[in-house]
Protein backbone atom coordinates (compact mmCIF):
# COMPACT_ATOMS: atom_id res chain seq x y z
CA UNK A 1 0.00 0.00 0.00
CA UNK A 2 1.38 3.41 -0.41
CA UNK A 3 2.20 5.83 2.58
CA UNK A 4 -0.67 8.14 4.33
CA UNK A 5 1.13 10.47 6.39
CA UNK A 6 -1.18 12.09 9.27
CA UNK A 7 0.02 15.04 11.02
CA UNK A 8 -1.93 16.79 13.56
CA UNK A 9 -3.68 13.59 14.44
CA UNK A 10 -6.35 13.86 17.13
CA UNK A 11 -5.47 14.11 20.53
CA UNK A 12 -2.25 16.86 19.81
CA UNK A 13 -4.25 19.77 20.35
CA UNK A 14 -2.90 20.84 23.62
CA UNK A 15 0.34 23.14 22.76
CA UNK A 16 -0.76 23.60 18.80
CA UNK A 17 0.19 22.03 15.62
CA UNK A 18 3.61 23.30 15.99
CA UNK A 19 5.16 20.40 14.81
CA UNK A 20 3.20 20.44 11.04
CA UNK A 21 4.04 24.42 10.56
CA UNK A 22 5.34 23.87 7.59
CA UNK A 23 2.29 21.83 6.33
CA UNK A 24 -0.31 24.43 6.93
CA UNK A 25 1.95 27.61 5.73
CA UNK A 26 -0.09 28.10 3.11
CA UNK A 27 -3.55 27.28 4.49
CA UNK A 28 -2.13 30.16 7.14
CA UNK A 29 -0.89 32.77 4.81
CA UNK A 30 -3.18 31.99 1.72
CA UNK A 31 -6.50 31.02 3.07
CA UNK A 32 -8.27 32.51 5.86
CA UNK A 33 -10.75 35.39 6.05
CA UNK A 34 -9.93 38.89 5.15
CA UNK A 35 -11.46 42.32 5.83
CA UNK A 36 -11.58 44.40 2.35
CA UNK A 37 -11.42 47.32 4.46
CA UNK A 38 -8.12 46.36 6.28
CA UNK A 39 -4.40 46.20 5.08
CA UNK A 40 -2.70 43.29 4.74
CA UNK A 41 0.98 43.86 6.43
CA UNK A 42 3.56 43.13 3.19
CA UNK A 43 5.25 39.92 3.43
CA UNK A 44 8.37 40.17 1.80
CA UNK A 45 8.77 36.77 -0.17
CA UNK A 46 4.92 35.13 0.22
CA UNK A 47 4.19 35.71 -3.15
CA UNK A 48 6.51 32.94 -4.27
CA UNK A 49 4.59 30.86 -3.09
CA UNK A 50 2.04 31.60 -5.29
CA UNK A 51 3.64 30.82 -8.53
CA UNK A 52 1.45 29.18 -11.19
CA UNK A 53 2.37 25.74 -11.54
CA UNK A 54 0.99 24.98 -14.62
CA UNK A 55 3.26 27.73 -16.41
CA UNK A 56 6.35 26.21 -15.17
CA UNK A 57 5.02 22.72 -16.65
CA UNK A 58 4.47 24.18 -19.78
CA UNK A 59 7.97 25.34 -20.41
CA UNK A 60 10.91 24.25 -22.25
CA UNK A 61 12.81 23.26 -19.58
CA UNK A 62 9.85 21.45 -18.03
CA UNK A 63 9.89 19.69 -21.56
CA UNK A 64 13.62 18.78 -21.97
CA UNK A 65 13.93 17.47 -18.43
CA UNK A 66 10.92 15.08 -19.09
CA UNK A 67 12.71 13.83 -21.62
CA UNK A 68 15.54 13.48 -19.85
CA UNK A 69 13.69 11.44 -17.78
CA UNK A 70 12.55 9.46 -20.44
CA UNK A 71 15.51 8.47 -21.79
CA UNK A 72 16.78 7.46 -18.26
CA UNK A 73 14.02 5.16 -17.45
CA UNK A 74 14.99 1.74 -17.62
CA UNK A 75 12.36 0.51 -20.06
CA UNK A 76 12.72 -3.30 -19.86
CA UNK A 77 12.11 -3.26 -16.22
CA UNK A 78 9.64 -1.26 -16.32
CA UNK A 79 7.75 -4.05 -18.46
CA UNK A 80 8.64 -6.69 -16.05
CA UNK A 81 5.14 -7.96 -14.55
CA UNK A 82 3.69 -5.61 -12.34
CA UNK A 83 4.21 -7.13 -9.61
CA UNK A 84 7.72 -6.63 -9.74
CA UNK A 85 7.23 -2.72 -10.32
CA UNK A 86 6.73 -2.01 -6.27
CA UNK A 87 10.47 -2.64 -5.96
CA UNK A 88 11.21 -1.07 -8.62
CA UNK A 89 9.75 2.11 -7.14
CA UNK A 90 11.56 1.69 -4.07
CA UNK A 91 14.80 2.17 -5.72
CA UNK A 92 14.48 4.80 -8.63
CA UNK A 93 13.00 6.71 -4.86
CA UNK A 94 16.62 6.41 -3.68
CA UNK A 95 18.27 7.02 -7.18
CA UNK A 96 19.25 10.58 -8.58
CA UNK A 97 16.08 11.32 -9.86
CA UNK A 98 14.24 13.18 -7.41
CA UNK A 99 17.32 15.99 -7.18
CA UNK A 100 17.42 16.29 -11.11
CA UNK A 101 13.95 16.91 -10.99
CA UNK A 102 14.06 19.48 -8.59
CA UNK A 103 11.84 21.86 -10.24
CA UNK A 104 11.88 25.72 -10.05
CA UNK A 105 9.28 25.92 -7.58
CA UNK A 106 9.79 23.59 -5.27
CA UNK A 107 13.36 25.33 -4.96
CA UNK A 108 11.85 28.55 -4.57
CA UNK A 109 9.21 27.02 -2.11
CA UNK A 110 12.15 25.23 0.11
CA UNK A 111 13.97 28.51 -0.41
CA UNK A 112 11.24 30.82 1.09
CA UNK A 113 10.62 27.84 4.09
CA UNK A 114 14.74 28.27 4.69
CA UNK A 115 14.43 31.79 5.30
CA UNK A 116 11.40 31.12 7.11
CA UNK A 117 12.70 28.88 9.64
CA UNK A 118 16.33 30.95 9.80
CA UNK A 119 13.37 33.43 10.96
CA UNK A 120 12.23 31.11 13.95
CA UNK A 121 13.39 32.48 17.51
CA UNK A 122 14.34 30.02 20.75
CA UNK A 123 12.75 27.06 19.45
CA UNK A 124 15.23 24.01 20.23
CA UNK A 125 13.03 21.44 17.79
CA UNK A 126 13.33 21.75 14.11
CA UNK A 127 10.85 19.41 13.24
CA UNK A 128 9.09 21.42 10.05
CA UNK A 129 11.04 19.69 6.90
CA UNK A 130 9.77 19.91 3.65
CA UNK A 131 7.36 17.85 2.62
CA UNK A 132 8.90 16.26 -0.16
CA UNK A 133 11.80 15.44 1.92
CA UNK A 134 9.77 13.57 4.49
CA UNK A 135 7.94 11.44 1.95
CA UNK A 136 11.14 10.46 0.61
CA UNK A 137 12.48 9.43 4.20
CA UNK A 138 8.96 7.64 4.59
CA UNK A 139 9.49 6.03 1.54
CA UNK A 140 12.54 4.37 2.32
CA UNK A 141 11.32 3.59 5.70
CA UNK A 142 8.86 1.40 3.78
CA UNK A 143 11.13 0.22 1.53
CA UNK A 144 13.29 -1.11 4.35
CA UNK A 145 9.93 -2.75 6.35
CA UNK A 146 9.62 -4.70 3.09
CA UNK A 147 12.55 -6.14 2.81
CA UNK A 148 12.53 -7.14 6.28
CA UNK B 1 -2.42 51.99 17.67
CA UNK B 2 -3.70 49.38 15.17
CA UNK B 3 -5.18 45.95 15.73
CA UNK B 4 -4.64 42.71 14.38
CA UNK B 5 -7.24 40.21 14.06
CA UNK B 6 -6.78 36.71 14.57
CA UNK B 7 -10.22 35.17 14.35
CA UNK B 8 -14.28 36.43 14.60
CA UNK B 9 -16.54 34.07 16.88
CA UNK B 10 -20.30 33.81 17.58
CA UNK B 11 -20.83 36.02 20.87
CA UNK B 12 -21.63 32.94 22.59
CA UNK B 13 -17.65 31.28 21.66
CA UNK B 14 -16.20 31.32 25.59
CA UNK B 15 -13.17 32.65 23.88
CA UNK B 16 -10.78 31.29 26.63
CA UNK B 17 -7.51 32.95 25.79
CA UNK B 18 -5.31 32.15 29.05
CA UNK B 19 -2.20 31.15 28.51
CA UNK B 20 -1.42 32.10 24.96
CA UNK B 21 -0.13 35.37 23.38
CA UNK B 22 -0.85 37.05 19.97
CA UNK B 23 1.91 38.27 17.32
CA UNK B 24 4.76 40.05 18.07
CA UNK B 25 8.21 40.29 20.12
CA UNK B 26 7.19 40.81 22.96
CA UNK B 27 4.44 38.55 22.20
CA UNK B 28 1.14 41.08 22.32
CA UNK B 29 -1.38 40.49 24.71
CA UNK B 30 -4.48 38.94 23.21
CA UNK B 31 -8.11 40.84 23.40
CA UNK B 32 -11.60 40.35 22.22
CA UNK B 33 -13.68 42.81 20.54
CA UNK B 34 -17.25 42.31 21.22
CA UNK B 35 -20.34 43.16 19.31
CA UNK B 36 -23.61 42.01 20.70
CA UNK B 37 -23.93 38.91 18.53
CA UNK B 38 -20.30 38.23 17.23
CA UNK B 39 -16.51 38.67 18.71
CA UNK B 40 -13.24 38.97 17.49
CA UNK B 41 -10.05 37.84 18.78
CA UNK B 42 -7.48 40.80 18.69
CA UNK B 43 -4.17 42.50 19.90
CA UNK B 44 -1.96 45.18 19.03
CA UNK B 45 -0.69 44.76 15.81
CA UNK B 46 3.39 44.88 16.36
CA UNK B 47 5.16 47.56 13.52
CA UNK B 48 7.63 45.27 12.19
CA UNK B 49 5.46 42.17 11.89
CA UNK B 50 6.57 39.90 9.61
CA UNK B 51 5.61 35.53 8.69
CA UNK B 52 8.16 34.61 11.23
CA UNK B 53 7.52 31.10 12.56
CA UNK B 54 6.97 32.67 16.37
CA UNK B 55 4.04 34.84 14.92
CA UNK B 56 2.60 31.92 12.36
CA UNK B 57 2.50 29.43 15.59
CA UNK B 58 1.18 32.37 17.50
CA UNK B 59 -2.14 32.91 15.20
CA UNK B 60 -2.48 29.28 14.21
CA UNK B 61 -2.38 28.59 18.30
CA UNK B 62 -5.15 31.17 18.51
CA UNK B 63 -7.23 29.44 15.89
CA UNK B 64 -6.37 25.98 17.44
CA UNK B 65 -7.59 27.26 21.26
CA UNK B 66 -10.98 28.42 19.50
CA UNK B 67 -11.61 25.69 17.75
CA UNK B 68 -11.77 23.36 20.74
CA UNK B 69 -14.63 25.35 21.86
CA UNK B 70 -16.96 26.13 18.64
CA UNK B 71 -17.04 27.82 15.55
CA UNK B 72 -14.64 30.17 14.80
CA UNK B 73 -13.85 32.03 11.28
CA UNK B 74 -9.67 32.22 10.84
CA UNK B 75 -8.65 35.44 9.74
CA UNK B 76 -5.76 35.14 7.17
CA UNK B 77 -2.23 35.93 8.55
CA UNK B 78 -1.35 39.52 8.98
CA UNK B 79 -4.73 41.19 8.94
CA UNK B 80 -4.61 44.42 10.61
CA UNK B 81 -7.04 46.89 11.19
CA UNK B 82 -7.00 50.91 12.16
CA UNK B 83 -7.95 49.79 15.93
CA UNK B 84 -10.30 48.70 17.80
CA UNK B 85 -13.45 50.19 17.02
CA UNK B 86 -13.11 49.93 13.26
CA UNK B 87 -12.97 46.28 14.17
CA UNK B 88 -16.71 46.65 15.58
CA UNK B 89 -17.78 48.57 13.04
CA UNK B 90 -16.85 45.69 10.69
CA UNK B 91 -18.07 43.06 12.72
CA UNK B 92 -21.50 44.96 12.84
CA UNK B 93 -21.75 45.64 8.97
CA UNK B 94 -20.95 42.49 8.29
CA UNK B 95 -23.07 40.53 11.10
CA UNK B 96 -25.58 38.36 8.69
CA UNK B 97 -22.55 36.86 6.50
CA UNK B 98 -20.61 36.07 9.39
CA UNK B 99 -22.95 34.72 11.49
CA UNK B 100 -23.90 32.81 8.37
CA UNK B 101 -20.40 31.18 7.83
CA UNK B 102 -19.73 30.72 11.41
CA UNK B 103 -23.55 28.30 10.85
CA UNK B 104 -21.97 26.42 7.88
CA UNK B 105 -18.25 25.89 9.56
CA UNK B 106 -20.06 24.98 13.14
CA UNK B 107 -19.01 21.40 14.49
CA UNK B 108 -16.36 21.14 11.11
CA UNK B 109 -13.03 20.35 11.12
CA UNK B 110 -10.74 20.84 8.05
CA UNK B 111 -8.43 17.96 6.35
CA UNK B 112 -6.15 18.99 3.84
CA UNK B 113 -5.04 15.98 1.04
CA UNK B 114 -2.07 16.35 -1.16
CA UNK B 115 -1.22 13.38 -3.49
CA UNK B 116 2.08 13.17 -5.08
CA UNK B 117 3.02 10.13 -7.58
CA UNK B 118 6.71 8.53 -8.46
CA UNK B 119 7.49 9.91 -11.03
CA UNK B 120 8.95 7.48 -12.89
CA UNK B 121 6.22 5.22 -12.26
CA UNK B 122 4.49 7.49 -13.94
CA UNK B 123 6.70 8.28 -16.49
CA UNK B 124 6.44 4.91 -17.44
CA UNK B 125 2.45 4.32 -17.54
CA UNK B 126 3.03 7.49 -20.23
CA UNK B 127 5.66 5.42 -22.31
CA UNK B 128 3.56 2.07 -22.03
CA UNK B 129 0.51 3.43 -23.58
CA UNK B 130 2.28 5.84 -26.54
CA UNK B 131 4.13 4.60 -29.58
CA UNK B 132 4.76 7.72 -30.68
CA UNK B 133 6.18 8.61 -27.15
CA UNK B 134 8.51 5.54 -27.12
CA UNK B 135 9.98 5.78 -30.55
CA UNK B 136 10.67 9.57 -30.02
CA UNK B 137 12.28 8.22 -26.40
CA UNK B 138 14.40 5.96 -28.31
CA UNK B 139 15.05 8.18 -30.97
CA UNK B 140 16.69 11.13 -28.22
CA UNK B 141 18.34 8.17 -26.60
CA UNK B 142 20.33 6.92 -29.38
CA UNK B 143 21.15 10.67 -30.41
CA UNK B 144 21.50 13.37 -28.22
CA UNK B 145 21.75 15.53 -31.03
CA UNK B 146 18.13 15.24 -32.12
CA UNK B 147 17.43 18.97 -30.50
CA UNK B 148 13.59 18.77 -31.84
CA UNK B 149 12.87 15.57 -31.03
CA UNK B 150 13.94 16.07 -27.70
CA UNK B 151 11.54 19.25 -27.10
CA UNK B 152 8.34 17.23 -29.14
CA UNK B 153 9.01 14.11 -26.64
CA UNK B 154 8.75 16.31 -23.70
CA UNK B 155 5.83 18.27 -24.71
CA UNK B 156 3.89 15.36 -25.10
CA UNK B 157 4.91 13.72 -22.31
CA UNK B 158 4.07 16.76 -20.52
CA UNK B 159 0.34 17.05 -21.91
CA UNK B 160 0.26 13.37 -20.90
CA UNK B 161 1.64 13.81 -17.31
CA UNK B 162 -0.82 16.57 -17.32
CA UNK B 163 -3.90 15.03 -18.24
CA UNK B 164 -3.40 11.74 -16.26
CA UNK B 165 -2.80 14.18 -13.19
CA UNK B 166 -5.92 16.03 -13.43
CA UNK B 167 -7.82 12.90 -14.18
CA UNK B 168 -6.42 10.80 -11.04
CA UNK B 169 -6.70 14.29 -8.99
CA UNK B 170 -10.79 14.00 -10.18
CA UNK B 171 -10.93 10.48 -9.43
CA UNK B 172 -9.59 10.99 -5.89
CA UNK B 173 -11.97 13.76 -5.04
CA UNK B 174 -14.69 12.13 -6.47
CA UNK B 175 -14.80 9.61 -4.24
CA UNK B 176 -13.54 11.22 -1.26
CA UNK B 177 -16.30 14.09 -1.66
CA UNK B 178 -19.23 11.78 0.28
CA UNK B 179 -17.13 11.47 3.68
CA UNK B 180 -17.31 15.32 3.73
CA UNK B 181 -19.11 18.13 3.73
CA UNK B 182 -17.50 20.55 1.38
CA UNK B 183 -14.07 20.38 -0.91
CA UNK B 184 -12.25 23.42 -1.87
CA UNK B 185 -9.65 22.55 -4.58
CA UNK B 186 -5.95 24.43 -3.94
CA UNK B 187 -3.25 24.91 -6.40
CA UNK B 188 -0.95 21.68 -7.21
CA UNK B 189 2.25 21.91 -5.80
CA UNK B 190 5.68 21.07 -7.83
CA UNK B 191 5.36 17.48 -5.47
CA UNK B 192 1.77 16.78 -5.29
CA UNK B 193 -0.56 16.42 -8.23
CA UNK B 194 -3.34 17.00 -5.73
CA UNK B 195 -3.65 19.66 -3.30
CA UNK B 196 -7.38 19.31 -1.87
CA UNK B 197 -9.24 20.58 1.85
CA UNK B 198 -12.07 18.93 2.39
CA UNK B 199 -14.20 20.40 5.15
CA UNK B 200 -15.54 17.10 8.17
CA UNK B 201 -17.73 17.41 10.47
CA UNK B 202 -16.06 16.85 13.81
CA UNK B 203 -18.40 13.24 14.22
CA UNK B 204 -17.35 12.08 11.22
CA UNK B 205 -13.38 12.72 10.98
CA UNK B 206 -12.35 8.94 11.73
CA UNK B 207 -14.51 7.94 8.77
CA UNK B 208 -13.02 10.13 6.15
CA UNK B 209 -9.67 9.88 7.56
CA UNK B 210 -10.49 5.61 7.28
CA UNK B 211 -11.75 6.44 3.38
CA UNK B 212 -8.30 8.53 3.10
CA UNK B 213 -6.50 5.21 4.32
CA UNK B 214 -8.61 3.15 2.30
CA UNK B 215 -8.11 5.24 -1.40
CA UNK B 216 -4.34 5.18 -0.31
CA UNK B 217 -3.93 1.41 -0.22
CA UNK B 218 -5.52 0.79 -3.50
CA UNK B 219 -3.35 3.20 -4.94
CA UNK B 220 -0.51 1.47 -4.13
CA UNK B 221 3.02 2.00 -3.52
CA UNK B 222 3.92 4.85 -6.25
CA UNK B 223 1.54 7.13 -4.47
CA UNK B 224 2.27 9.71 -1.26
CA UNK B 225 -0.94 10.83 0.73
CA UNK B 226 -0.03 13.66 2.79
CA UNK B 227 -3.14 14.06 4.93
CA UNK B 228 -3.07 17.05 7.28
CA UNK B 229 -5.78 17.20 9.90
CA UNK B 230 -7.63 17.99 11.88
CA UNK B 231 -7.04 22.38 10.78
CA UNK B 232 -9.11 25.33 11.72
CA UNK B 233 -11.20 25.62 8.57
CA UNK B 234 -9.10 27.85 6.85
CA UNK B 235 -10.43 27.57 3.20
CA UNK B 236 -13.76 27.59 4.00
CA UNK B 237 -14.46 31.13 5.09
Amino acid sequence: MSVVQQSNAPNSSSGGGSGNLYDVLELILDRGLVIDAFVRVSLVGIEILKIDVRVVVASVDTYLRFAEACNRLDLESGRKAPSQLTDLVGEVTEGGAKGKSKGALTGAIEAFSDSFQKGQESEPEEEERPARKSSASSKRRTAHRREE
Amino acid sequence: MPTYVYAITDAGHPLRLDGITGVGDPAAELRTVRTKQLSAVVSDAPADLRAKRRDLLAHQNVQERLLADGPALPMRFGLVGPDDAQVASVLEEQRDAYAERLKEIDGCLEYNLKVARDEDDLLREVMAESADIRRLNERTRDNPAAHDDRLALGELVSQQVQARQDRMGTELVDRLTPAAERTALAEPTKTHFLNVSFLVKREKAGAFSEAVHQEAEQRGEAYTFHLNGPLPPYSFV
